[in-house]
């Protein structure tokens, strides 16, 4: 019934759309053989769910129409939040064994080695993933039950106005000087992955304590790993502390006075993976949907939102740096999938919420 | 000496005006009703006393200081009066107890004082054993003396009454009056009591404002009023009465048709001959099956009855005296039967006859 | 008056042999309102008995196997950091019940019995506050007073070249009074409707005993609608303490846990309704109390509404006080309406809110994205407005033949019925929400990510209001109304239709309006129900708020309002301007 009224919504909207969406397109002639076979079932099956927590919700409305235009008649419904509430809702959504979601995106991978452990993923090798970068080749599951679908960096961002360059922040270790009282922002490990393995990352480097000491200087928290990028632009703070570099390039590129910070003491590196699951409700379309977010499409939709290419083909993201030049911390897929639930708790003990 | 005193006091209300004009004094320890139909302006003449209303013109005066005027109102909590209300205005949140107790709270008597004289008045007006009830769980009759009692433990300078009683059935109702002149006859505060109801201000008034269309028509004590009414108003509304279009002719006048010749009550000073009215009670008028020949010399017309109906207290004629036009009633006493058509004599009693303008 | 005995008729002759009445006969003596007893009987165990049945039975059973347990007790409890939350939830719904009241009596009070100037203005702000979703609020909020970035903390810098802040959203204090300036309507609706039965004698006769003005309001006017303010301060107790929204938005950066988002962290992965079930009960054992007070404290006294005659009112006149009292009410109306609106324009038609108002900084992009290019925005209005609308036809239908039922004393137990239909009335939001996704999510029914599950649980919701509203409606329609109709031949649904339905006809439109406004903003019990596809505006809102990107955020929250706006008009229109404060 929503569909029905809503297509008459699009429709009402449709004159001055200029035929952005919904439009059928000769796209499909672009299609590799192995795709032309898996869209064409999938058309029959219409549309396709995803969950995501990877990119803000604007990339990710966008890769959602790319992915239409691509293969039209197939509509996305993008269900974009933090990555664990989208992981909730998938829980949610197990626990009342309803089965509604196809793909599932996020920025913790401990949530892919659980849910391939219950068996609830769907086994699919995307042919288009035989192409990617190394990096993302990888990270994937050895078995194919997972790809990774964006190798998010999360760093440190600083208002270019109120934090000159010499006496910003070098490092991780930096944000516990009292200087920074009242300046930081940072996400939730609660509500974000990637907050998670960061948590998960400077606990292995200097102990929980770093929080402790971190917690005195009293940041600002919000729930994604994106928030304190808003909290940055507004000036309710200075500093950043684990932010999406996507997200901020992005708003750099919307002309707001921020600059990107790579911690001498490594910047993040989170492989955050994307996979079919097992009870989707639209299959066909799930395993075009994995087909097209391992493909150079997807790195097109994503790029002009500074998400780091995946693709040979397709350039890095304008402005970032490349990615040999940068030190990195990622920690080990096992420390993860014990670590964030305990540094869940721990956050919450430390900071009371 | 005058306690309370009201001097041309008047209020409008854009065209129209409520109270004119009115005049009235009353003197330490006196209770005056204010009678008339609804609508004469006398609750806003009582509201003005209260201080919730400010005159148009004219003045309140209280102890010789006034107390309204326009554009200077004293608030009515400085007033140091005290009011009864229509609805009794009882406070359905608190105690009989916490009800009464309020206005001497507001004086800061001590809290033994309060206790004190808040079970003095609830046993005056027989309420001492309810004092933890609240409103909610007493009668109507209960109500009224609540407010009775909180209006008169505060010992207050003036006593208004806003048809306090007309939310009662009539039995209760003639057992308050009652019980509202033994109040007065045992505090004697001086007491302004508005009502529509003729036996109600006369059961318990010193004297009685007859008001009509936002003027006093007249101020006397209550038989008075009744035996000399002074315009046609009161002596309507007042009882019953008989109004005769007759001719004033140096100092007698004389009833058109039937050459009646009385002694006035009120004669008017100066001679003349001009048109007056009478006021003449249907009691005051004798029945007679016979010319009767009292020594009194009372002057008596013949007449032919012309409707009856029986009351069981009194029978009540209409006679239609002969060679005039005029309808009079008559009471008679039970026992005393005429048949209509019967041919009857008629007398009047000279010092009942009043003349109303 | 004695004859009026042998006029008496005389008891029917008994020599006639009584017919005794054959199963047919019997059978058309059944009117089939019986029936219609029976089906609303099982609608509400439905919507109202079988959550909160099974959300208590859930609370002692362990996960999987079902057995029998009260471990989810010691978990929901055992850490010091979920009793704060609770301790916090509860102290947040005192602080921003004492608030509303604070704001909202003098209000009411000025609007219902005195000359204060500017009534319309001051139903304008209780209309707009009422409208603006709590969370929307919050928003504005976080705009107007971030510590840093807020405007009036950047006005009051530049103003007085103070280094702090002078107010922080981000505090305890902060959240109170955002919750408190969305929910004082309530009080305001209570109040000034209670305030309207209290005659002026009331206060007359205080004055004439010495009460000034203050003190005959303060000892007589407001003890005597005393209850309504309990009553309401009750109901925005129990709002705060289910409220999700604001807690998640400010809370958070706040550092204050309440239960809400403590609730949230047990639908964490993996998900423990059990646990979830446990920690909700003491809420409802709250209720209870907070109900048992009020019943306590109110016992024997009478309040508004038992004078006799004589209800006169007038205003009182204040003098000059009057404008010291419409200074308080447009400050209300400033602090909660027109100062969180005005940012949120300005930030929805920003492309970076914390710029300020200047030329290069405006644009329409927000709103493009959302109406062209969102795939959820356009469907989720449009589940907003189907959802609201079928969950507030049903309440008024339901809680028509209920109300009906209950006042004409149709069947025995009646008042059973009006019971379940109010006790949603007391229960949490939240707890509602949790207790329909533990009976109704799994299969058998399997309603979660449908729009079924999400509507009946705005019916049972918001089932207390309908039920009210249509209770007064319904009592106002004298029966013989009715029974005129009856007496010619018509049945009694029949007359039903053709003589109460008319005659109701605009109150229950008023109602049906109020229900689908507080549903169409309704977070708390929207989140733990909606799937992909069945997302509302609120929680898209939620979801965009969770990335803090306002100027989309704000963007909106404009689109929401500017859909609320256009029904509230429509309802003025049809209903009356005060169709939503009415005393419901």
């Amino acid at each position: 019934m929503a569909s029905i009224t809503r297509r008459g919504l699009l429709a009402a909207g449709g004159g001055a759309l200029g035929g952005a969406a919904g439009v059928p397109r000769a796209a499909a002639q672009g299609l590799a053989p192995h795709e032309r076979e898996l869209h064409e079932a999938a058309q029959r099956e219409g549309e396709i769910t995803w969950y995501t927590g990877q990119f803000q919700s604007e990339p990710s409305e966008a890769v959602g129409r790319a992915f239409t235009e691509r293969h039209p008649g197939i509509k996305v419904n993008v269900v974009r939040s933090a990555s664990q509430v989208a992981f909730q809702r998938l829980s949610q959504d197990a626990r009342a064994r309803v089965a509604q979601c196809d793909v599932f995106s996020s920025t913790d991978t401990s949530h892919f080695t659980a849910l391939k452990r219950q068996d609830r993923l769907l086994p699919y090798r995307p042919r288009n993933a035989e192409r990617m970068i190394g990096a993302a080749r990888d990270a994937a599951d050895p078995d194919g039950h997972y790809q990774i679908t964006y190798l998010a960096l999360y760093l440190l961002a600083r208002r270019t106005d109120r934090v000159p360059e010499p006496e910003a922040p070098r490092s991780w270790r930096d944000l516990t000087d009292a200087r920074w009282r009242d300046q930081l922002a940072v996400g939730h490990p609660g509500y974000s992955g990637a907050i998670g393995s960061w948590c998960v990352a400077m606990r292995a480097m200097y102990g929980w304590d770093y929080f402790r000491a971190l917690e005195r200087n009293r940041p600002q928290i919000g729930r994604s790993a994106g928030d304190p990028v808003t909290t940055l632009n507004a000036g309710e703070r200075t500093v950043g502390v684990g932010i999406p570099a996507a997200a901020t390039l992005f708003s750099i590129s919307r002309g707001n006075p921020l600059s990107l910070i790579y911690p001498e003491d490594g910047t993040l590196m989170v492989p955050a993976p994307s996979a079919a699951l097992r009870n989707a409700p639209h299959p066909n379309a799930a395993k075009l949907f994995m087909e097209f977010m391992t493909g150079p499409a997807y790195a097109r939709a994503t790029r002009p939102f500074f998400a780091e290419s995946l693709r040979p083909e397709v350039q890095p993201p304008e402005g970032a740096r490349p990615l040999d030049q940068i030190k990195f911390v990622s920690p080990a897929l096992q420390d993860i999938e014990t670590g964030i639930p305990e540094v869940k708790e721990l956050w919450r003990d430390t900071f009371g919420i | 000496m005058s306690r309370l005193s009201l001097r041309g006091l008047t209020k409008d209300y854009g065209e129209l005006t409520v109270v004119d004009r009115i005049d009235l004094t009353l003197t330490e320890g006196e209770f005056v009703s204010l009678l008339g139909p609804s609508g004469c302006g006398k609750t806003t003449t009582l509201r003005m006393i209260a201080g919730f209303v400010e005159p148009t013109a004219g003045a309140v005066e209280m102890a010789g200081k006034v107390i309204s005027s326009p554009g200077s109102v004293l608030p009515p909590e400085r007033r140091g009066m005290s009011m009864i209300f229509q609805s009794y205005a009882i406070w359905p949140n608190m105690t009989v107890q916490e009800n009464v107790a309020f206005g001497l709270k507001l004086r800061k008597l001590s809290a033994e004082e309060v206790r004190r004289r808040v079970g003095q008045i609830l046993e005056v007006v027989q309420m001492g054993h309810l004092a933890g009830r609240y409103p909610a769980e007493l009668s109507g009759g209960q109500q009224q003396r609540v407010a009775l009692a909180r209006a008169i433990v505060v010992k207050p300078a003036v006593l208004l009454l806003d048809e306090p009683l007309s939310n009662l059935d009539a039995n209760l109702r003639e057992e308050m009056r009652f019980e509202i002149r033994r109040l007065h006859d045992e505090f004697r505060i001086t007491t302004v009591y508005v009502t529509h109801d003729q036996a109600e201000a006369m059961a318990t008034s010193d004297r009685i404002a007859v008001m009509n269309a936002g003027r006093i028509e007249q101020v006397d004590a209550p038989h008075l009023l009744y035996t000399r009414p002074r315009t046609r108003f009161v002596a309507g509304f007042i009882g019953r009465t008989n109004l005769l279009e007759a001719r004033m002719e140096n100092g007698e006048i004389g009833l058109d048709g039937f050459g009646l010749k009385v002694a006035p009550t009120n004669p008017e000073p100066n001679g003349g001959t001009r048109p007056v009215l009478l006021s003449v009670r249907p009691q005051s008028i004798g029945l007679h099956r016979n010319r009767p020949s009292g020594p009194d010399g009372r002057p008596a017309v013949p007449g032919i009855v012309a409707q009856r109906v029986f009351l069981g207290e009194t029978w009540d004629y209409v006679v239609q005296p002969q060679g005039n036009g005029a309808r009079l009633r008559v009471t008679a006493p039970p026992l005393q039967v005429h048949e209509v058509g019967e041919a009857v004599w008629i007398d009047f009693d000279p010092r009942q006859i009043a003349i109303v303008e | 008056m004695n004859d009026t005995a042998t006029i008496l008729p005389k008891p029917a002759a008994r020599a006639g042999e009584p017919r005794r009445a054959g199963v047919l006969d019997r059978l058309s003596h059944v009117e089939p309102v019986a029936l219609v007893w029976l089906a609303l009987a099982v609608v509400l165990l439905l919507l109202v008995v079988a959550p909160l049945g099974k959300l208590f039975l859930v609370s002692f059973e362990t996960q999987e196997t079902g057995a029998f347990t009260l471990s989810n007790y010691v978990t929901a409890y055992g850490r010091a950091r979920y009793r704060d939350a609770l301790v916090n939830s509860l102290l947040l719904g005192l602080a921003s019940a004492t608030i509303s009241v604070v704001l909202a009596v003098p209000m009411a009070w000025a609007v219902s019995r005195t000359d204060m100037p500017g009534k319309g203005l001051t139903w304008a702000v209780v209309l707009g506050a009422f409208v603006v979703p709590p969370y929307l609020g919050a928003v504005g909020w976080i705009l107007l007073a971030g510590p840093n970035s807020g405007v009036i903390n950047r006005v009051w810098r530049a103003a007085t070249g103070a280094e702090g802040a002078l107010f922080n959203v981000y505090s305890f204090e902060g959240m109170a009074l955002v919750i408190a300036l969305h929910s004082f309507p309530l009080v305001f609706i209570f109040v000034k409707a209670a305030l309207d039965l209290v005659s002026s004698e009331m206060e007359d006769a205080a004055n004439i005993l010495g009460a000034g003005t203050w003190t005959a309001v303060r000892k007589v006017s407001l003890p005597l609608v005393w209850p309504s303010i309990m009553a309401a301060f009750i109901v925005i107790f129990l709002e705060t303490i289910a409220l999700f929204g604001t807690p998640a938005i400010i809370g958070i950066p706040a550092r204050i846990n309440v239960v809400t988002t403590q609730l949230w962290q047990f639908f964490e992965y993996p998900v423990r309704v059990e646990v979830a079930a446990a920690y909700a009960m003491p809420l409802l054992l709250i209720t209870v109390g907070m109900i048992a007070v009020q019943k306590l404290l109110l016992s024997r006294k009478g309040f508004v509404s038992q004078t006799g005659k004589g209800g006169e009112r007038r205003p009182i006149k204040l003098g000059p006080w009057r404008w010291a009292l419409f200074g308080w009410c447009a400050s209300v109306g400033a602090l909660s309406v027109a100062m969180p609106l005005l940012v949120l324009v300005q930030a929805s038609f920003a492309k970076a809110w914390g710029r300020g108002i200047s030329l290069d900084n405006l644009t329409l992009r927000n709103y493009r994205l959302l109406i062209f290019e969102h795939e959820m925005a356009l469907t989720s209005i449009w589940n907003t407005i189907w959802f609201s609308a079928s969950a507030a036809t049903f309440a008024v239908l339901i809680a028509l033949l209920i109300a009906y039922i209950v006042n004409r004393r149709l069947v025995p137990f009646g008042e059973a019925l009006g019971f379940l239909a109010m006790a949603p009335f007391v229960i949490p939001g939240i707890v509602m929400a949790i207790g329909f996704y533990a009976a109704y999510a799994s299969p058998p029914l399997a309603l979660y990510g449908t729009a079924a599950i999400i509507i009946f649980a705005f019916t049972a919701r918001f089932l207390p209001i309908a039920y009210a509203n249509s209770s007064a409606a319904v009592r106002a329609v004298h029966p013989e109304m009715e029974e005129a109709a009856r007496i010619l031949g018509s049945g009694r649904l029949h007359a039903i239709s053709r003589v109460t339905a008319p005659l109701v006809k605009k109150a229950l439109l008023g109602g049906w309006l109020i229900v689908f406004i507080v549903a169409s903003r309704e977070l708390s019990a929207a989140i733990f129900l909606v799937g992909p596809r069945t997302r509302t505006m609120s929680v898209l809102l939620y979801d965009l708020s969770e990335a803090g990107n306002f100027e989309v955020l704000a963007a909106f929250g404009g689109l929401l309002l500017l859909i609320t706006m256009v029904l509230v008009g429509v309802g003025m229109k049809l209903v009356g301007r005060d169709f939503m404060l009415r005393r419901t």
